[in-house]
């Protein structure tokens, strides 16, 4: 089995928001994903990250690699002390999605991964963790 | 801090710029004023922005993209995106994003083609008047 892979990237400025995508894709390949999801793995790290320059500033994305149940996947995790979220559903909401120039990039996240957790309070931060599951080795267990 | 710039070039009377780097904001940004400040210049009759070379095509990009085409049609120019890879087409469409203003084709030589034929309509359109 893969040993357990993990990396972090500081999230400073939209030069490191292509660092995290980069770095994304590259442990996507390397867990085997085909193309379509490499694409949905790192265009998720891009919203995140983005989100993160946009609203908090400065941020930090660690990216690790799941081996659970022999269902191997991609865990997004993506932190920050900025302002936090006062009102998640309409942040993840389709009609954010369309009036908010920005914050659409979570309603669109979300959508691309398997799993998405928000926690997020005024004041404190948001953290946004999500998790992709790679189905081919997925139908392999049962 | 300097941004990279993308290529733009002029054949004919369409421009052409082949994006072939993963963008990040703000040469994002500079391409879309640049490519506006050409339109304006050279009275292009269409864009050809050409993305084979791109594997990732997030929100931000794609709205950048839209704005553009809304933008140039605006001055009169239509855009014309080509060469996008399924992986971008299946990320765009679940990220919500379908660029309803935007020409597409499959490669940049079938996006030339559609241009010649949009140009045909036109001038059969100011034949007919």
């Amino acid at each position: 089995m893969l040993l357990q892979q993990s990396r972090d990237v500081i999230i400073r400025s939209d030069r490191d928001v292509v660092t995290a995508r980069a770095l994304a894709r590259e442990l996507a390949t390397m867990l085997g994903f085909g193309p379509v999801d490499q694409a949905r793995i790192a265009t998720t790290v891009s919203e995140l990250a983005r989100n993160v320059i946009a609203y908090a500033g400065t941020g930090q994305v660690t990216l690790r690699s799941l081996d659970e149940n022999q269902a191997v996947g991609i865990q997004i995790e993506c932190r920050d002390q900025g302002p936090g979220i006062g009102d998640i559903a309409q942040a993840l909401g389709d009609e954010a999605f369309r009036v908010n120039s920005v914050g659409r990039g979570l309603s669109g996240a979300r959508r691309l991964m398997d799993e998405f957790e928000l926690q997020s309070e005024v004041g404190v931060g948001t953290t946004v963790i999500c998790r992709k599951w790679h189905t081919e080795r997925m139908k392999n267990k049962k | 801090m300097n941004s990279l710039r993308i290529p733009i070039l002029k054949i004919g009377q369409a421009l052409i710029a082949s994006i072939q780097v993963s963008l990040h904001d703000a040469s994002a940004m500079q391409f879309k004023d640049d490519l506006l400040d050409r339109i304006h210049a050279t009275h292009a009759r269409a864009v050809i922005i050409d993305l084979t070379a791109l594997d990732v095509v997030d929100s931000f990009i794609g709205r950048m993209i839209a704005d553009l085409a809304v933008m140039a049609r605006l001055m009169g120019t239509e855009v014309i995106l080509t060469g996008l890879q399924p992986a971008v087409a299946v990320t765009l469409v679940e990220l919500g994003l379908e660029l309803p203003n935007v020409h597409t084709a499959l490669n940049l030589e079938k996006g030339l083609a559609l241009m010649e034929l949009q140009g045909q309509e036109d001038t059969d359109v100011v034949a007919a008047e």
